[in-house]
């Protein structure tokens, strides 16, 4: 329906280049425990990657804000979302992280992406053939 | 692009633990481990032996992730060079370091630093994380050992652990990455159980914290160590030469298990 008054121009095609056009890295981690079975809250989760970060870069690092989007307590994996300046820190924290209360535990960081819906397939687990 | 390696895994002896630790390099995305024997001649009773039979600890090596291959396992010898004494030793006993694939050395002094650099028929120069930097690392051996082909490993086990360690690692690596500008860096793990091996994209990010570029920091744990396994290959053989004989019968796996030969004779020979 085109209205009276309004120029008739058709279909209108523009063209939009963006460059780092996402504030935000989004990290999908799994963590993994010696003995499997494992339970965790989503609160000492977050807990133990502010100590990460604290054990790394110090108080600067702990403020850093990093967001838990989605925290699955079966699978032990979750989501985060960073400032993309601070990937690379919190990338490093949680890969010396070592220890929750003595107990031995490793992050597997699954995949990195400035998209979140990147995150809802893995294409390095597809099944070649 | 190169695959990824990792290529220091330390022999702990135990056949259930290795190959828990093997599996789990294969899940991350690992397509090539180095199993290192380290030896330490300050201590008694270490000589250079015969490495492990890598068909008699794995008989069906586990899928790499993402890949349908299945990994590849080197063998890697590891010398703690703490005296001039110990490269004399590693020189006569050539017939005990070929059948590695990687001989690596990791200096104590500067002295020996240089020498390993210069001179030694090597493949890798070890710095290790687990103390402060006995010595200071200069240019002029590093620009040597670049212009030879030998790379420098740094690792990261330590710094996973303790706190100070991780300072050590740290500052050992960014007193290399001054000198050698992430040229012939390779990262690997020196780990001693599965937890501590971390994803190749992990290791490549924690090159960062060197002040390695992106670039470097993933040539670190691919490119290079692939660099390093070949420049042990022509080490084995002739240099530049690689002679292999293939066989067509159903004996290839006797190949792997190599018969285990007389005693070092490496007393003698100081």
């Amino acid at each position: 329906m085109i209205r009276s008054g309004e120029e008739q121009t058709g279909a209108v095609y523009e063209r939009r280049v963006c460059k780092n056009a996402s504030d935000y890295q989004y990290m999908k981690v799994g963590l993994e425990f010696e003995a499997p079975g494992f339970r965790l809250n989503d609160a000492s989760f977050k807990q133990m990657i502010v100590s990460a970060l604290r054990g790394l870069h110090g108080e600067i690092g702990a403020a850093l804000p990093v967001d838990v989007l989605k925290f699955e307590e079966q699978s032990l994996t979750a989501i985060l979302r960073v400032r993309g300046s601070d990937l690379v820190k919190l990338w490093s924290a949680l890969t010396l992280s070592a220890f929750y209360k003595d107990k031995k535990c490793a992050f597997r960081v699954i995949q990195v992406s400035p998209f979140l819906l990147a995150l809802s397939g893995n294409s390095r687990e597809f099944l070649l053939i | 692009m190169a695959c990824f390696a990792d290529l220091n895994i330390v022999n702990v002896g135990d056949r259930k633990r290795m190959q828990t630790i093997i599996e789990t390099a294969a899940h991350l995305g690992y397509s090539t481990v180095a199993i290192n024997h380290v030896v330490d001649f300050q201590q008694k009773g270490q000589e250079i032996t015969n490495p492990v039979s890598i068909a008699e600890l794995f008989p069906s090596p586990p899928i790499v992730q993402g890949k349908s291959k299945p990994i590849k396992i080197v063998t890697r010898l590891t010398l703690i060079a703490s005296d001039v004494s110990h490269y004399n030793q590693l020189r006569t006993a050539y017939p005990q370091t070929m059948p590695y694939d990687i001989i690596a050395v990791e200096p104590k002094t500067e002295k020996l630093f240089h020498v390993a650099c210069m001179t030694l028929d090597i493949d890798l120069i070890c710095i290790q994380g687990t103390a402060k930097l006995p010595f200071r690392i200069t240019r002029p051996p590093v620009n040597g050992a670049i212009a030879r082909g030998i790379y420098f490993e740094l690792t990261y086990f330590p710094a996973i652990n303790d706190y100070t360690l991780r300072r050590y690692t740290i500052s050992n690596g960014i007193c290399l990455m001054n000198v050698c500008k992430g040229k012939n860096i390779i990262v690997s793990s020196a780990t001693e159980e599965f937890l501590g091996l971390r994803g190749p994209y992990d290791i490549s990010n924690f090159g960062m914290l060197f002040g390695l570029s992106e670039g470097d920091a993933k040539a670190a744990v691919s490119t290079n160590c692939r660099a390093v396994l070949l420049h042990g290959e022509t080490r084995k053989t002739a240099l530049g030469v690689i002679y292999t004989a293939r066989k067509v019968t159903a004996t290839e796996e006797k190949d792997e298990g190599r018969p285990r030969s007389k005693k070092a004779k490496t007393e003698n020979n100081q």
